[in-house]
Formats: C-alpha cells, sequence, structure tokens
C-alpha cells in the first residue's frame, strides 16, 4: 500500500499554502567580530518539516540556535508566532547531536524525563504515568531504570527525544541528532521522527549533513552556503507521506533531487 | 568468577597473617629489642586488657568523636562556601588565587596560631581539624560546580528550569564526584590532626595514649593504640566508600 | 588575565587588619598589625633564622622524600607489573595504609629519639604509600600493546622496565611526585610541631610561646609561601616537561 502512494504522483498540497510559525526577517549575526551569517529570510508553516543542509561553516546549527533562542540576532528579527523570540522557551525542544552530554548521566533515564516534567511543573503523583507513556513512545520501556551509561547510543538519542516531547513541543530543533549513529539505528529513528511529527502535528526544524536523509524526511530542504552563510536554494519536496526506507529513497523524484542536492552541494565547496 | 575472586582474598589475607607471624618470630628472637617492638601477641594482650578495663573504648571513641566533629563542621562549610563560589565565575576571580595560596598550606601550621587564640582546649582541636578537612572540600566543590558540562546548561535553559533548579538538580550532582573524593581527603587529614591536637592540647583520646605509653616504655599498649588508629582509618574510609559507591553507581555501567 | 582579581580579597583584608589594629590600639599576645607582621618576617629573614629553619624543614622532608619515594616507586613498579603480587599483596597494604603517619610519632621517638633521622623517617612513611599506590596505577594503566612489543622485542625485567614501562608511565609518576612533595612538607612541618625541636614548625610554635604573635604571622604566611612556591615549580617543571596534556589527574 504504502509502495503504490510512493509511486503515486505527486497529490499533496503544496507546502507554501501553510501559515509561518517562525519566520526570519533580515536576519543576520555577528559574534565576536566574526559574520557568521547574512541577512536570512525564511518562513516555517505550522507543522511543517524542514530540512536544512549545507557545508560546514554554513550556519546551519546557527539558525537552530537562533529560533531556540540560545542565540540573539545582530540584525533583523526572529519571530515566533508572530513575536520576536527573546531567549529559551519551553514549547521549543532541542535535541542535541551529543546525546551523551545532553543527559544527566547521574539519573536514569526516567529521571532524565521526569527533568522536563519537573521544569513545568508537574505535580509529582502526575509524573510517573506520564514518564511511562514517553519512554514507551520512544521504545524504552524496558530500561526505565537504567543509567544514559548503560543504554546503547541510539537509545540515549531515544532518551532525548523522550525528554523533548516531555515539554510537549510545537517545535522540534534537531541539530544532527542522527550523525553520530550506525546506519540501521539511524533508519529506524528516522522513520519514528516522522511518525512522532505526523501524529503530533509538531513543526520540525532538522540540520543534518546527510543529504538523503534530508529529503527522505523533509517537506523542504533549505540548502545553505557558507562564509558567511546564507540561504542559497530551497527545494519542495513532494514524495507522499507516509514515508518508507527502500521505495521512497528508489522514487525517481527522490533520486532527481538527490542529484540536484549533490551538484549544489559540490559546487558551493569548490 | 566470584569464587575466584574470594580465592586470591582468602591468599592475601593469608599473606597478611604471615607478615605477622614473621613480626612475631623477629619479636620472639630479639631481632630488634621488645622495648621497641613487642610481639603482635603482646600487642594483641595489650588491646584485650584496654578494652577490658573500658579505659581504650573511651580513647576510640574520644578520637573517633573529635574527628567526625571536626569532619562534618568541615564538610558542611566547604561544601556550602564551595557551591557559591564555585557557581559564580565573578567569586572564582577574586578568591581562586587566595584559595590556590592558602592550598599547599600544612593545615598544622595553624596550629600554632589556634593555641594562641583558644588556649590548648578541646575547641582549639575541632578548630585546627576543621580548618585541615576544609580545604580538600572546599577546592572540590569549587572544581566540580565549576566544571559543568556547558551543553547542559543549554538543555536546562532549554526546558526552563530555574537558577535553583539549576543549581540542585544540575551543578550540584555534576560536583558530587569531586565532593566525594573531598571528602575522602578530608577524612584523612581529619583523623591525622586529631591525633596531633590530643597530642599537643593532651586531650583525652588514642593520640595522647600513644605519646603517654611511649614515654612509659609500654610499648604494647603502644602498639595497640597504633593499631586502633589504623583500624578507625580502615573503616571510616570503607565506610565512606561504600556510600559513595551507592551515590556515584551510574559512574559504573553494568551491561 | 584578569589577575588583579585575585589581589582584591587579600589586600583587602591586610588593610582592613592594619586600619582596625591602629584604631583600636591592638595590644594582644595572639595578634600582631600586618606591618609588624612584614617587619617581624624581613627582620627573621634578614638575620638569617628563618631561612636556616627553612633549610632544616626541607632536608628532613626532602631526605624523606627520597626514602619514601625510591621504596613506593620499587614496590609500585612490582605491584603494577605483576598482577599475582598486587592481589596477594592487597590485603596487607590496604591495613597498613590507613595507620595515620604521626601515629607513629612516638615509635620513632622510642628508636630514634628527637631530630632529622626521627622526622625522616615519618616523612618516609607518610610519602610511601600514596607513592606505592599511583606507581602501581601508572603501571597497570599502561597500554598493553606496549608491554607485548617489549616481549616481543626480547627484553629481560630489567630493560622492560627501564625501556618501556618506566618512561610510558612518567607523567603518571611525576603527578605522583608532585602530590608527595606536598605531603613530604606537610608531614615535616607536623613532626616539628608536635615536639622535634627543628625547622619551621618548631620556630612557629616557639614563637607562640614567646608570645611574639608577629613573628608567628610571618613564620605562617612563610610556610604557605614555601609551599605555594614547591607546588609551583613542580607544575612548571611538569608543563615543561610533559606538555600541557600531562595535566591529569592524579587519582589513581
Amino acid at each position: 500500500m504504502t509502495a503504490r502512494a510512493a509511486t503515486a504522483p505527486a497529490s499533496l498540497a503544496p507546502p507554501a499554502a501553510r501559515e509561518p510559525l517562525i519566520r526570519f526577517r533580515a536576519v543576520e549575526l555577528t559574534l565576536a567580530g566574526r559574520r557568521i551569517l547574512d541577512p536570512i529570510s525564511l518562513d516555517i508553516g505550522r507543522g511543517e518539516f524542514v530540512c536544512v543542509v549545507g557545508p560546514s561553516g554554513c550556519g546551519k546549527t546557527t539558525l537552530l540556535r537562533l529560533i531556540a533562542g540560545l542565540y540573539l540576532p545582530s540584525g533583523g528579527q526572529v519571530l515566533y508566532d508572530g513575536k520576536p523570540v527573546s531567549g529559551p522557551r519551553q514549547d521549543i525542544a532541542i535535541v542535541f547531536q551529543d546525546y551523551g552530554k545532553a543527559l544527566l548521566p547521574w539519573r536514569t533515564a526516567a529521571g532524565n524525563v521526569s527533568l522536563a516534567l519537573e521544569a513545568i511543573g508537574m505535580p509529582r503523583a502526575e509524573r510517573p504515568a506520564r514518564i511511562a507513556a514517553l519512554l514507551a513512545t520512544v521504545g524504552l520501556s524496558n530500561h526505565a531504570d537504567k543509567f544514559p551509561g548503560q543504554l546503547s547510543g541510539g537509545m540515549q538519542q531515544r532518551l532525548q527525544i523522550a525528554r523533548c516531547l516531555a515539554q510537549a513541543p510545537s517545535v522540534l530543533l534537531m541539530d544532527e541528532p542522527f550523525g553520530a549513529l550506525d546506519a540501521m539505528t539511524r533508519q529506524a529513528l528516522q522513520d519514528e521522527v516522522l511518525a512522532l511529527a505526523a501524529s503530533s502535528g509538531a513543526t520540525v526544524f532538522f540540520v543534518t549533513h546527510d543529504l538523503e536523509e534530508a529529503i527522505y524526511l523533509g517537506d523542504r530542504v533549505v540548502a545553505l552556503r557558507p562564509n558567511p552563510g546564507r540561504v542559497a536554494d530551497m527545494f519542495d519536496v513532494r514524495l507522499s507521506r507516509p514515508r518508507d526506507q527502500l521505495t521512497t529513497r528508489e522514487h525517481p523524484d527522490f533520486l532527481r533531487l538527490r542529484r540536484t542536492l549533490f551538484d549544489f552541494i559540490k559546487e558551493s565547496e569548490a | 568468577m566470584i569464587w575466584r575472586r574470594a580465592l586470591w582474598l582468602a591468599a592475601s589475607v593469608l599473606v597478611g597473617l604471615g607478615i605477622v607471624l614473621l613480626w612475631q618470630l623477629a619479636a620472639d628472637a630479639r631481632l630488634v629489642s621488645p622495648v621497641f617492638l613487642p610481639g603482635p601477641d603482646k600487642a594483641w594482650a595489650a588491646l584485650e586488657r584496654g578494652f577490658a578495663s573500658g579505659e581504650l573504648l573511651d580513647k576510640v571513641l574520644g578520637t573517633v568523636g573529635r574527628m567526625v566533629w571536626g569532619w562534618l563542621l568541615a564538610s558542611l562549610l566547604g561544601i556550602g562556601l564551595g557551591a557559591l563560589i564555585g557557581i559564580s565565575p565573578a567569586a572564582r576571580a577574586y578568591l581562586g588565587p587566595t584559595l590556590e595560596f592558602l592550598r599547599p598550606l600544612p593545615a598544622s601550621a595553624i596550629v600554632p596560631v589556634a593555641i594562641a587564640f583558644l588556649g590548648l582546649s578541646e575547641g582549639m582541636v575541632l578548630v585546627v581539624i576543621g580548618f585541615g578537612a576544609l580545604w580538600p572540600m572546599l577546592l572540590a566543590t569549587v572544581h566540580g560546580f565549576a566544571a559543568v558540562e556547558p551543553r547542559l546548561y543549554e538543555v536546562s535553559r532549554a526546558l526552563g528550569l530555574s537558577r535553583w533548579e539549576v543549581i540542585a538538580k544540575i551543578a550540584l550532582p555534576n560536583a558530587l564526584p569531586d565532593i566525594f573524593a573531598g571528602l575522602r581527603l578530608g577524612l584523612t587529614v581529619a583523623l591525622i590532626l586529631a591525633v596531633v591536637g590530643e597530642m599537643l592540647a593532651s586531650r583525652e583520646g588514642l593520640g595522647l595514649w600513644i605519646l603517654l605509653s611511649a614515654r612509659a616504655f609500654r610499648a604494647p599498649d603502644l602498639f595497640a593504640g597504633v593499631i586502633l588508629l589504623g583500624l578507625i582509618g580502615l573503616v571510616s574510609a570503607a565506610l565512606l566508600s561504600s556510600v559513595e559507591r551507592y551515590a556515584l553507581r551510574w559512574r559504573t555501567p553494568v551491561h | 588575565m584578569s589577575g588583579w582579581r585575585g589581589l582584591v580579597v587579600p589586600a583587602g583584608i591586610v588593610i582592613a587588619a592594619e586600619v582596625a589594629a591602629r584604631a583600636t590600639g591592638l595590644q594582644s599576645d595572639s595578634l600582631a598589625r600586618p606591618s609588624e607582621i612584614a617587619t617581624a618576617g624581613a627582620a627573621a629573614l634578614i638575620d638569617g633564622t628563618m631561612l636556616h629553619a627553612t633549610g632544616q624543614t626541607l632536608i628532613a622532608a626532602f631526605a624523606g622524600l627520597a626514602i619514601g619515594t625510591s621504596l613506593g616507586l620499587a614496590f609500585g613498579i612490582l605491584l603494577g607489573l605483576f598482577r599475582t603480587a598486587s592481589r596477594l599483596a592487597a590485603v596487607s597494604v590496604e591495613a597498613f595504609r590507613p595507620i595515620p603517619s604521626v601515629a607513629l610519632i612516638p615509635i620513632v621517638l622510642l628508636i630514634f629519639g628527637f631530630g632529622y633521622r626521627m622526622e625522616i623517617a615519618i616523612v618516609a612513611f607518610a610519602t610511601f604509600w600514596p607513592i606505592l599506590i599511583l606507581t602501581r596505577a601508572a603501571i597497570a594503566g599502561i597500554e598493553p600493546r606496549l608491554l607485548e612489543v617489549s616481549r616481543a622485542l626480547g627484553f629481560g625485567l630489567g630493560r622492560r622496565v627501564a625501556k618501556i614501562v618506566l618512561p610510558a608511565a612518567l607523567p603518571r609518576l611525576f603527578v605522583a611526585f608532585r602530590l608527595a612533595v606536598g605531603i613530604a612538607l606537610i608531614v615535616a612541618v607536623t613532626v616539628e610541631i608536635t615536639g622535634n625541636t627543628l625547622g619551621l614548625g618548631y620556630a612557629l610554635m616557639d614563637a607562640q610561646q614567646s608570645l611574639r604573635p608577629a613573628l608567628m604571622f610571618a613564620l605562617l604566611l612563610w610556610v604557605g609561601l614555601v609551599g605555594w612556591g614547591l607546588n609551583a615549580a613542580l607544575l612548571w617543571a611538569q608543563a615543561r616537561l610533559f606538555g600541557p596534556a600531562a595535566a591529569v589527574e592524579a587519582a589513581p
């Protein structure tokens, strides 16, 4: 069934029709006298899955941190729901690439999820049920009492995702989340993230250096150029959903887009 | 696996007993004058005699009490102050160099100062123990609070944790391994200073006991006291490290 | 570097103490004005008594350190290289190590009486254990591949230790040595304070008992300075010899 859907001609509504949740208005950034971003304008729709690719030093992660409020722009504005971003907020969750550093090593898996619930002030009595549900969502029910040091890399990243979901976020920011994982684990997690995004309706901003990952996951792929970082091009991905690791990746549209992006990256690195 | 460990332990205990046996033989053969080196049998008899009369138990309690109180005092102060200094980069910049200067200062060097202020009193001994044990704790805590993984601060900002929550839930647990290292070192220092303080201020305890035994040439009593001091060191360190193993169990991955 | 901020607190304390002492017309057997402390310190430095006492303390500390370090190193290498020996000695090491070094003062006093020999013996005992433990850990932590290489080259025990084991463990051994220098100084001063009629510790006690607080505080600061200077010199040497990467933790 999925196979037929994937090979069918693109019939989805174009993502551009959606109302923007996040707007970059001529956002520029200079850190310690170094120009990191030239003015960038970009709209991200509510519920949209945007992937950002580009060579290293192009400011992919910087864009993510600007949305998160971890950086503030030196010029222009980042608007969230119409209002300027002034700092981190609880409905925007971040999944860091270095899960080993972003988890509390002294708390169990359940304890790490609990941290986010404590932050939003959920009463102690209500936490265990919510924690159990979240751990079940990412398939860690059997590992609730293990410490991060006892979990594999893929499990630790699942745990970080569970902690982010505990914030019930409207926006999920993911900074090369699967870059350090092996290929099999990566594919499994890609599908889980797609399912989570579809079921929660969250907007996802996904930074990656893996072009195929960007196409496979995204509604739209934003390509950046480095030194200083700026938007070079944008590509709508009109592949049908739900996507499938085999059929989607063999779809002619997928292959065509992959070719385009490869050429673009090669050219901008030259 | 467990059997092999037990076997090695048994062999190791046998080696220890062998050393005691050599000591006995050396004493019996009078290789060293019994004034300096009584046999283990004599030391054991002195232990039995001392505990039967209740005298040694009093000394043990005196020394252990002093050591523990001084150590607790130093721990509370050291961890509290260390947290305050460690959490604030400004406090570190102003106080750090002073602390670094005081770190290698032999704690016993403040004994004369403490005597000048407090005389040869119980309070003087406690102050010296507290002061000496304070530094390892304070410096370890400062280090632990200062060395929080920056990513964890970003995580706590993204989660919207309050400043107090960051201290209690991120910085303090992060400093725990360092704090335990400080606690362990502080315990050793506290025992040493308890003995020194008792010797100098003539306070009831094992330190004074071994000093007086030596002056009266009662070598078996002296050895009994030294053995007990070794035991106090051994047991207190073992208790602390079992607490540490539990509190830091997340550090040893068991698959 | 914002090093000046580190001077604010000590300078503030000195000025506050001076002002307070002058304002109250301080007359005390236990306190002294900072200016008096400086004068007393300078006088003791010029008439040579302070340097003489420093020399005595350092001689005793380093002689004890030399004995403790060589014995600790020898046993540490033995236990580090041979796991059987290490396992067999485990209980004995753990039983002897926690004996506080100062508890041996009365015993050693019986044997040697007051003087250098007694102080040296205590320092040797106190430095022996940390050196033994840290050496054992450093040797046991050598990359096993290196030991296989030495075996493949057909080295005997002597050459294996000299050419492979010691060089490989050297950075960590130096850290252990730096730790032991600190312990040696602390123990030497402690023994002197407890009664040995030598060195800085005795000078400190003497200044207190003869009610000269200015000299007492001057000596206290001097002891701190000596300890700090030794540690700084060793840190510098460590960075020079092994590079900044050698700032490894001393923990076993």
